[in-house]
């Protein structure tokens, strides 16, 4: 409520004089009616010539005044609506973003969703808002007007709308459920769809195309089963809907009629009268329908308020320098780490080996300072990691995650800033230099969103280099090598051995030819060491590391 | 990247036209109930007109009341009706080009994929299909509705005097002028307006699904600055093209003055000439008011209705593209379960060739690794023996059990020769369905069976729901390796002669690895083995190597003749051998 209550405040300068504009705009449409009644009354059944004339100047400057001031008024509001979102939708990023991370259960999937759809659907209580003004301006003007034609008209329109309104009300449930689930069953289908497609290699190569087809046309079939019933019970509502407000809008006219018989009213009150019981259905909809709307805005800025105040993942600290980069964790236990203990001396080359995939993961979440042990401690220098400053601690150790993220650009924009002679030492270590040669735009290639224009390997090669030339400290690689063949793997290991003499790495890694170029390899089994060596007499001596890693 | 074809206008509207023939019954009967439901609520207004007369000049008014009364209930009916009808025809016809769509991308030729790429393929048969839909359940019946009912109110303005309908008519070149002014703007700016908001959908979900790589590198504020950008253009032209509408706005409102101001003028000269009564005017006054509300609700909506026919060529488009080549001839069975590729020559883009006149052969019951480096050709030559990549790109022999794969009929080479590619992919839905996409008509035992020979039965038993548990997309998560496990269940289901192995196994670690390799060999027991050798240790444990370098065959012998020989192969050997070595 209170970002609701903020958005508001902060647009109040665009907001309120465009809602100012929105109801002079429906006082004017409210009057059409009245101004053609009254012209045909005083004026065509007069036989007027010069009074015609200047009552439809009138008209025309009526429907000019109109058309302007909701020209005006809808132009302020979009942009009020427009930098609203873009507004919310900056913070939202910037939180999700966060160096320091978030503590949230939302997926980038659902983040997204918070980010694009929730920031619109919390910026629209800006159309919301003068909406409700117009439709209460129009039912003003046309209240006022009909109660001074005649009491007892005006106030069979003024009643009988809203209660035809209500009668409607009831079947919409059962519309907005046949609908969702029209929209659920064509979801399905399009779901459907996607999936053999992305999935079309491995089924083409079953020659499952048929059985494909066929599942996909009992899917389409039902969403159009589903289609057909929503279009039932559409078109039903719209016929008991059209019906009913056409026998309003007809009993509202045969009344008045039957008043202008009587001599009650004029003829152009009479006209009046029909033409304003039509005008009145739209603000008495708007009426019925934006509480509705006003809900789902404050859902959705509820949502964008839970990631705008998630709690931090890491609280950095403010020691901003380190002696030296010894980096060391002791009795350390997180999720499925148990008591490790494990220190990486600095310019050491240190591979990791752990049996349980989870394991890994969580050596890598402590050690990219994504997250802080539940006991125990990691050191950087000697210094504990959470009293660090944050930017000292990242450009100390750098961890590359194993599922490697590129982003739409060039090559040479993933890459990041380099020298030449930089660049081309990290592209050949990690055998990214053939990636680079293997396109007529070299460097200049672009990588495609999530780099699903290279294969698992040429991205893999990509994100190594990209680790390599940032040149870090520390160095944490993931299993860097999983989507390249032997002879590449072979070469990696020696290239990155070499470009990172002096400085400290570790590989968390089954892979024996990364293994077999570190100084020491650490074994982790059920979330502590359980064996410490070189690569070669592991393998000779430990069955369990020799299951583990050589093939 | 060559694009997919869009289909003209002409095509499109042919395609339509040809479905819309197919249903004479369905169409006529929407637009017969769609125009007399239009016509019922033309009678109301009109019968005021007469009321108003009576008033004037003395009357019954019963017999009056009890037309408008019936008039509305009718003409509200069979707008219902009509919706209906309209919502019903649509649907059909957009099922009928969504499954067309389908078989046809299901059929396209590999080569054709390979060259377009499946971001288009997939945007196709999503939101194209949704576009689709969107216009034939809401706004199609709309527009139909709003457009009959202005016919029908001009031909009842028009019958009370030929001179009060051509008045109104003075509305609709105003209001087409307007369209036309507004539409050629629309259009593009809604499509750049589209176009921005997926720029800054794709930089917001890169960033936030690579947040801990964001993060690594500290690129917080380049990334947030391009999302900031991205942002402002989206709502820089998202508040451009709405002044636009505004403007259109404004011009459909002078439409609607020249109308109601013709249909005054008119009648005030058409009522002293004492050709028309006041109440003969007012009901044509009150036949243009009524028509206002539905008639702009059409003209904002038509920009949807563009790009639904936009949508709809992309995807008469890709129903029009040519399948798979099929000889007409085909009618060889392969005689054995051997596998031979003499001199064969391919290119991706019928340009730069990738295999330069390949030669292998695997005897029936064989196991046979090919081993090279990344980029050397190995998939492609695994694709070719699949019988998966094919077409005029393609020379020199493939043949399939001593015949020619291409004089084998598609039918008949399904259940005869498999692949199990690289690329893994969980269907997503109830496991038993992924598996049974390999043979529709699998019992349980079958799966069961299948499950067991590639090691993978007991981690399905445990699943949640055991062979329903809904896997793929938005169900169980599965390792890359268990989706391989899965994969190679398929090629035991489907039990062909010949089997294409291409799967890597890496992915899994050492330990998943091994497992792998063991489903593998299981899967492919007692067939004729073509293996993709992603780890050397597939490549030693096969009963013959063929080495591929650069897209030609390099060596080929036992492995053990290969590390004799002190090849290139035997150095990759060394390479293994010395990281493994103990």
């Amino acid at each position: 409520m209170g970002l609701l209550r903020r958005t508001v405040a902060r647009n109040g300068g665009r907001l309120w004089p465009g809602t100012l504009l929105i109801c002079l705009f429906q006082a004017c449409e409210a009057f059409v009616p009245v101004l053609i009644g009254y012209i045909i009354d005083q004026v065509i059944a007069g036989g007027d010539g010069l009074g015609l004339a200047l009552w439809i100047g009138g008209l025309a400057g009526l429907i000019l005044v109109q058309t302007s001031m909701y020209r005006l008024g809808a132009r302020l509001l979009m942009l009020a609506i427009a930098h609203e979102s873009h507004r919310l939708r900056a913070e939202v990023t910037e939180r999700v973003l966060d160096p320091r991370g978030i503590r949230t259960d939302m997926r980038a999937g659902e983040l997204l969703t918070v980010s694009s759809t929730d920031t619109d659907n919390t910026s629209y209580l800006l159309d919301y808002i003068p909406r409700v003004a117009g439709a209460v301006t129009a039912t003003a003007v046309a209240a006022v007007t009909l109660l001074s034609i005649d009491v007892v008209l005006g106030l069979a329109v003024l009643v009988g709308t809203p209660v035809v309104l209500l009668v409607l009300q009831v079947g919409s449930p059962a519309i907005t459920r046949r609908v969702a689930a029209q929209q659920e069953v064509a979801g399905e289908a399009a779901a459907l769809a996607t999936d053999l497609v992305s999935g079309l290699r491995p089924l083409r190569g079953i020659r499952a195309e048929d059985a494909a087809l066929r599942r996909y046309r009992e899917v389409s079939g039902r969403s159009l089963r589903a289609a057909v019933r929503a279009a039932g019970t559409q078109g039903g509502y719209l016929a008991a809907s059209n019906a009913l407000s056409a026998l309003l809008a007809c009993g509202i006219a045969l009344l008045a009629g039957w008043f202008a018989v009587r001599g009650e009213i004029t003829v152009g009150e009479c006209i009046v009268v029909i033409g304003l019981a039509q005008v009145l259905i739209e603000p008495f909809g708007v009426l019925a329908i934006v509480p509705g709307l006003v809900a789902e805005a404050r859902a959705s800025a509820d949502r964008v308020s839970a990631v705008l105040t998630a709690p931090t993942l890491v609280e950095p600290g403010p020691v901003d320098r380190v002696e030296n980069v010894e980096l060391s964790l002791s009795g350390v236990s997180y999720r499925s780490l148990d008591g490790l203990d494990l220190t990486v001396r600095p310019g050491e080359f240190v591979g990791v080996v752990v049996r349980g995939p989870e394991d890994g993961e969580a050596l890598t979440a402590l050690l990219a300072g994504r997250a802080a042990p539940d006991t125990g401690e990691v050191r950087l220098g000697g210094v504990r990691v959470d009293t660090l400053d944050l930017d000292l601690a990242r450009a100390t150790v750098l961890a590359e995650p194993h599922h490697t993220d590129l982003f739409t650009g060039t090559l040479a924009d993933n890459l990041g800033p380099a020298a030449d002679a930089d660049l081309s030492r990290a592209l050949a270590a990690s055998a990214a230099d053939q990636v680079v040669a293997d396109h007529p735009d070299g460097l200049d290639q672009l990588v495609a969103e999530r780099g699903t224009t290279l294969s698992g390997g040429q991205r893999q090669r990509i994100a190594l280099a990209r680790a390599l030339l940032a040149n870090p400290p520390v160095l944490v690689l993931h299993d860097p090598t999983t989507a390249v063949d032997a002879v590449t793997e072979h070469a990696i290991a020696h290239g990155v051995r070499d470009l990172r003499a002096g400085l400290s790495t570790v590989v968390v890694t089954s892979s024996p030819a990364l293994l077999s170029v570190t100084d020491r390899v650490v074994m982790i089994d059920g979330g502590r060491v359980v064996a410490e060596g070189v690569h070669q007499e592991l393998g000779a001596s430990h069955e369990s590391y020799r299951a583990a890693v050589l093939r | 990247m060559s694009a997919l074809p869009v289909a003209s206008p002409r095509a499109t509207r042919s395609w339509l036209w040809a479905r819309l023939r197919e249903r004479p019954g369905e169409v006529g009967a929407a637009l017969l109930v769609g125009l007399a439901g239009a016509g019922a609520l033309v009678v109301p207004p009109y019968a005021l007109g007469v009321l108003i007369d009576r008033v004037s000049g003395g009357g019954a008014i019963a017999p009056i009341a009890v037309v408008i009364l019936v008039a509305a209930v009718v003409g509200g009916l069979a707008s219902g009706l009509t919706a209906y009808l309209v919502g019903r025809l649509g649907g059909r016809v957009l099922a009928h080009a969504r499954e067309a769509t389908v078989a046809r991308v299901l059929t396209l030729p590999a080569t054709t994929i390979e060259r377009t790429g499946k971001g288009d393929l997939l945007s196709r048969v999503s939101a194209d299909v949704a576009t689709v839909g969107k216009a034939a359940s809401d706004v199609i019946p709309t527009v139909l509705s709003a457009f009959l009912l202005g016919v029908m109110s001009l031909a009842g303005m028009a019958a009370l005097d030929w001179r009060l309908g051509l008045a109104g008519l003075v509305a609709v070149p105003l209001y087409v002028a307007a369209l036309r002014w507004y539409l050629p703007k629309a259009a593009p700016g809604y499509a750049e307006q589209r176009a921005a908001v997926g720029e800054r959908s794709r930089l917001m979900v890169e960033s936030m699904q690579g947040v801990r790589t964001v993060h690594a590198y500290r690129r917080e504020v380049e990334h947030l600055r391009r999302i900031d950008a991205a942002s402002a253009h989206s709502r820089d032209i998202s508040v451009h093209v709405f002044s636009y509408f505004t403007r259109f706005v404004t011009r459909v409102n002078i439409a609607e003055f020249g109308g109601i101001a013709a249909i005054l003028v008119a009648g005030f000269l058409l009522a002293r000439a004492g050709a028309v009564t006041v109440g003969e005017v007012s009901a044509a006054a009150l036949l243009f008011l009524r028509l206002v509300g539905p008639v702009s609700m059409l003209l904002y909506t038509f920009d949807e209705v563009q790009s639904a026919v936009a949508s709809l060529a992309r995807l008469v488009g890709v129903i029009g593209l040519p399948g798979q080549p099929e000889t007409a001839s085909a009618t060889a069975r392969p005689v054995d379960a051997g596998l031979e590729l003499a001199d064969v020559r391919f290119s991706y883009d019928g340009g730069t060739p990738v295999l330069h006149g390949v030669s292998l052969r695997v005897e029936p019951g064989e196991r046979v690794a090919l081993v090279g480096s990344t980029g050397a050709g190995k998939s492609t030559v695994a694709a070719i023996a699949a019988g998966v990549l094919r077409g005029r790109e393609l020379t020199g022999k493939v043949l399939l059990g001593g015949v020619p794969m291409a004089d084998i009929p598609t039918e008949a080479l399904r259940g005869q020769v498999a692949i199990v590619s690289q690329e893994t992919h969980v269907f997503a839905g109830p496991l038993a369905a992924d598996l049974r996409m390999a043979r529709p008509d699998a019992t349980d035992d079958d799966i069961a069976a299948a499950l067991g020979a590639v090691g993978a039965l007991e981690w399905v038993r445990a699943l949640p729901d055991g062979f329903a548990t809904v896997v793929g997309e938005g169900g169980h998560d599965l390792t890359s390796a268990q989706a391989q496990q899965l994969a190679l269940a398929r090629l035991v289901l489907l039990d062909p002669p010949v089997a294409i192995l291409d799967e890597a196994t890496a992915e899994a670690g050492s330990l998943g690895a091994r497992a792998l390799e063991e489903s593998a060999r299981a899967a492919t027991e007692g067939r004729t083995t073509l293996v993709v050798a992603h780890r050397l240790t597939q490549a030693a444990g096969a009963d013959r190597v063929v080495v591929l370098e650069h897209g030609r065959v390099v060596a080929e012998g036992t492995h053990a003749d290969l590390v004799a020989e002190g090849g290139h192969y035997a150095r990759l050997w060394q390479a293994w051998e010395a990281d493994t070595a103990t």
